[in-house]
């Protein structure tokens, strides 16, 4: 990663900017709504970044230690994505997911699959419900450093 | 299907406020399916989009606005084999999106 982000600063403009995405080391929230009713809230059992959010911060510290880059802002934001059914979000994040090969933990999809399954309960007793994943990122503005 | 991603906008809206996009030119590195690239394209003067998954820009071209078809190119290659073969101080602006 540290590698990876010195070429980034051999691509950027002198002027330029990178702008780093990445989640909180916090995993998502499952909620469950009937309008503004909350019916229900749990954590996502899914969330498998958190070794990848370490090795990503660990690279951010090291080329921000090195000089490479400066931070000139960060902020955090929420980022919501919702569906009318709790098989249509399960259904949606497999497929958004489809694509990656790295090896998923079992025992943390059955878990995965008791939040859904509970919260597909909760809206079946509940017409109009909706439900939503809730995930925090940090977003931050580098900028590299005048090369030698 | 129903699914709504990010309804109030608030990725574009951190990614605005840090940053310029007007008539820049950009790299966006794990860009999935496109989904936080149209946000923003439209504003740039050209995005460079890459993602090692295939079958992610495959959904990304298939996707691709056409207004922005002049201006996104989407491109299936890993981070290091599409720095290796780029020339220094291209970019204005490089996006890691949620994938460092």
């Amino acid at each position: 990663m540290v590698h990876a982000l010195e070429d980034i600063n051999q691509l950027l403009k002198p002027d330029g900017c990178l702008i780093d995405i990445h989640p909180i080391r916090e995993a998502p929230f499952i909620k469950v709504f009937r309008g503004s009713d909350l019916l229900s809230v749990e954590s996502d059992p899914g969330y498998d970044y958190d070794e990848g959010i370490q090795h990503a911060e660990a690279a951010l510290a090291e080329v921000l230690h090195r000089g490479s880059y400066r931070v000139e802002r960060e902020n955090e934001f929420e980022l919501v994505t919702s569906a009318s059914s709790a098989p249509e979000l399960q259904d949606y994040w497999e497929q958004y997911g489809a694509f990656d090969d790295t090896p998923k933990d079992e025992a943390m999809i059955v878990r995965k699959n008791e939040v859904y399954t509970r919260a597909d309960e909760i809206m079946q007793n509940a017409s109009g419900a909706e439900i939503s994943c809730h995930e925090r990122a940090r977003i931050t503005r580098l900028e590299p450093n005048v090369r030698e | 299907m129903t699914i709504r991603v990010d309804p109030e906008n608030n990725e574009p809206n951190a990614l605005f406020a840090l940053a310029d996009f007007n008539g820049r030119r950009v790299l966006e590195i794990g860009c999935g399916n496109g989904r936080l690239t149209w946000r923003y394209a439209d504003r740039a003067a050209h995005v460079t989009a890459i993602d090692p998954f295939e079958g992610s820009i495959a959904r990304a071209k298939e996707n691709m606005p056409n207004h922005l078809k002049s201006r996104v190119e989407f491109r299936h290659i890993g981070f290091d084999d599409f720095a290796a073969a780029s020339e220094s101080s291209t970019f204005d602006i490089v996006i890691l999106s949620w994938s460092l």
